[in-house]
């Protein structure tokens, strides 16, 4: 193995590191929700796409990249929020099924609305040109794009660990993720901390958009759909309502993506997809709970 | 004698007015879901057409254009069920989606109906082999495409290639018509790659491209919105320096948006608007009708496909359904807003020019609209 095969590695590993990066930040977001209120949000992905208009108004309106970039995952944080206010509370201790039928009318309700109000059509986004340029590290060309993913993600798990394990709300809200009804007894409201919830979930969906937006510089009234199905996938992997888990799953789905894109022999390529997810199955049946289950978690154990 | 010849006229026309007063056009297209960003702009051009024939009278002033619209939210199912709606409710003529797969779906229920029917802008070659003989295309088929931008690639001394493609649809599958061509002109095939639609990234296949020794001189590739600008900004940040070639599903604002990364793609498209062209006239008339530009040549794609429509019927002199499809089998140099439009000699895939795009500046510059040599053109490839 040459110098130049080594450099190939490790350029696929950073590629792996940056797009399981933005898995785990998915994933993390629909976990949180999960974990608090038993909601697999399908909407996630139109909270992405909300921050991706955002974006793009902010491009054609003249605002700076770095002034549109809170906005637009600030507009996902309030976003979020309205959704659980509006659609999400009403139906707050229905079944399983049924949160989960609400948030797929909520998504599809969505993506009528920026098809009719939008366009149908996608939306270029204007994306600095700093994000297209790469740099060199030895003989590795890195993208910034791919720098600017993987700092993203490292802030973030950062400050989330932060806020759950040293912050009043964090904590509250690893109570309600425990119990939710000894947690109200504690004096923790509900409509708070699952109000909170879908505001962090909204944040990391905004972050998240943020990064896939600026990959490919436009933005769709489907553009939800993928990112959402990845997310999913992710937190099932990783052990569903378990926040180390999320992250752990997006990671090694990233890796699983790249690495097989990377090294399969093009003869293979074409079932590089049902491969992989055929990893995903594997991983599952020798760990049916997850990469790191959620603590409550009530199934069997094999 | 003046009498009766009064009489006879009056009756006459009459005769004429009651056998063919209106054409019913049914329009089974996607106005949701993955096909509308194609489907809509068409939409929005054959409506366009349709206001401007109806104005005037109708088709030869006296056959107005009656719409039958249908949203087939992309669906293939959903395809068949519109039509067969749009069959029994007596449609003369058809308009399926933008995507050879929900037509061919179709396809069964217009032949068995003998109703003619043209897709809004499928451009595989395979479609109306496959559809049979009712089964019409609008747009300059993927075939024709490739030939044209491998042949100028190659006359540029460009002869060295990498193709990335999806297995996922027929259009995605326009390189492999592309790697042929080159072959065939003499050129070399360094490696090709396939990705899925949707897919979220692609830097592993670029990190591969820039990697490869001796680096291709070019890489072609039809994946669109949003795989090419996502794929384009990793082949870019990957460190590939050369040549990009797309084709008509990247003839869009996001394309010319995209900044540096962008700068000299070239990509195949049915028209380019030209000072004093058809379609300069046609996307000033979409300015005056919808108050914006026009942003994409869909709009006068769809166009094209009612002037098609009325050239068949006037031929044919009525509006009964297999007379219009006869016509329209033998029309021959329609002139459109994108192109002059040939059946005529074709299985149902137009003969259109196709126009050479390149990127510059954020703005389109057009390189050429060669007439590809018909020896070189790939047959349709059958899955």
């Amino acid at each position: 193995m040459g110098a130049n095969d080594i450099d190939l590695i490790l350029q696929q590993t950073v590629n792996a590191v940056a797009l399981g990066g933005t898995y785990a930040l998915l994933a993390l977001g629909l976990a949180v929700v999960f974990s608090i209120m038993g909601l697999i949000n399908f909407a996630h992905g139109e909270l992405m796409t909300i921050a991706g208009y955002v974006l793009m108004y902010c491009g054609i309106a003249g605002v700076p990249f770095v002034l549109g970039v809170p906005l637009a995952v600030a507009s996902a944080m309030l976003a979020a929020m309205a959704m659980e206010r509006v659609a999400f509370r009403p139906v707050r201790n229905a079944s399983g099924a049924t949160l989960l039928v609400t948030s797929f009318a909520v998504a599809m309700i969505l993506q009528v609305l920026f098809q009719n109000l939008i366009s149908p059509r996608s939306q270029p986004v204007i994306v600095p040109d700093l994000l297209g340029h790469s740099i060199t590290i030895g003989g590795l060309v890195i993208g910034v794009n791919k720098l600017f993913a993987i700092a993203a993600t490292l802030v973030m798990l950062v400050a989330l660990e932060t806020f759950m394990t040293r912050q009043k709300h964090g904590i509250a809200m690893r109570a309600a993720a425990e119990d939710f009804a000894i947690a109200r007894l504690m004096g923790i409201r509900a409509n708070t901390v699952i109000a909170a919830a879908f505001a962090l979930s909204g944040l990391l969906a905004g972050v998240a958009a943020v990064l896939w937006v600026s990959q490919r510089a436009s933005v769709d009234p489907l553009m939800g759909f993928t990112p959402v199905l990845k997310a999913f996938i992710a937190a099932i992997l990783g052990g569903l309502g378990s926040l180390r888990g999320a992250v752990a799953g997006g990671f090694v789905l990233g890796f699983i993506e790249v690495l097989l894109a990377a090294f399969l022999p093009s003869d293979w390529q074409e079932f590089r997809e049902p491969i992989g997810l055929s990893l995903v199955v594997l991983m599952l049946v020798l760990r049916p709970n997850g990469l790191i289950p959620a603590a409550t978690l009530q199934a069997q154990k094999a | 004698m003046r009498r009766i010849l009064t009489a006879t006229t009056a009756l006459c026309l009459a005769a004429l007015a009651a056998q063919a007063d209106e054409l019913k056009l049914g329009l089974a297209t996607a106005q949701t879901g993955g096909l509308a960003p194609y489907d809509a702009p068409v939409v929005e051009g054959i409506h366009i057409a349709v206001d401007e024939i109806n104005a005037t009278g109708g088709i030869g002033g006296s056959i107005m254009i009656e719409l039958n619209e249908k949203d087939v939210r992309s669906d293939t199912a959903q395809t068949s069920i519109s039509v067969q709606e749009l069959v029994d409710a007596g449609s003369e003529a058809i308009v399926l989606p933008c995507d050879a797969d929900p037509s061919i779906a179709a396809a069964a229920i217009v032949d068995a109906a003998q109703v003619p029917a043209i897709s809004t802008c499928a451009s595989s070659p395979t479609l109306p082999l496959i559809g049979g003989d009712y089964v019409f295309a609008n747009f300059p088929g993927d075939n024709v495409q490739a030939t044209v931008s491998a042949s100028w690639a190659f006359e540029q001394g460009m002869k060295s290639a990498f193709i990335l493609y999806s297995p996922d649809s027929q259009y995605t599958t326009m390189p492999l018509y592309f790697a042929d061509v080159m072959k065939a002109l003499g050129g070399e095939i360094l490696g090709e790659a396939t990705y899925n639609i949707g897919q979220p990234d692609f830097s592993a296949v670029a990190t591969q491209i820039a990697a490869l020794d001796p680096v291709p001189d070019m890489v072609m590739t039809s994946a669109y919105e949003p795989d090419f600008p996502t794929f384009i900004k990793a082949l870019r940040a990957a460190g590939y320096e050369g040549q990009i070639i797309g084709s008509d599903g990247i003839d869009s604002p996001t394309t010319f948006g995209l900044g540096n990364v962008a700068e000299g793609v070239v990509f195949t498209t049915a028209g380019h608007a030209t000072a004093g062209s058809p379609l300069e006239a046609f996307n000033a008339l979409y300015e005056e009708k919808t108050g914006s530009a026009s942003e994409t040549v869909f709009n006068a794609v769809g166009y094209d496909l009612v002037k098609v429509l009325e050239a068949a019927v006037m031929a044919a002199g009525s509006t009964e359904p297999k007379a219009i499809r006869d016509a329209m089998a033998n029309l021959e140099d329609v002139q459109g807003a994108t192109s002059l439009i040939t059946y005529r000699g074709t299985t149902g895939m137009p003969v259109r020019q196709v126009s050479l795009i390149r990127v510059k500046g954020g703005e389109r510059e057009l390189v050429g609209q060669p007439s590809p040599n018909a020896d070189l053109i790939p047959a349709p490839r059958m899955q």
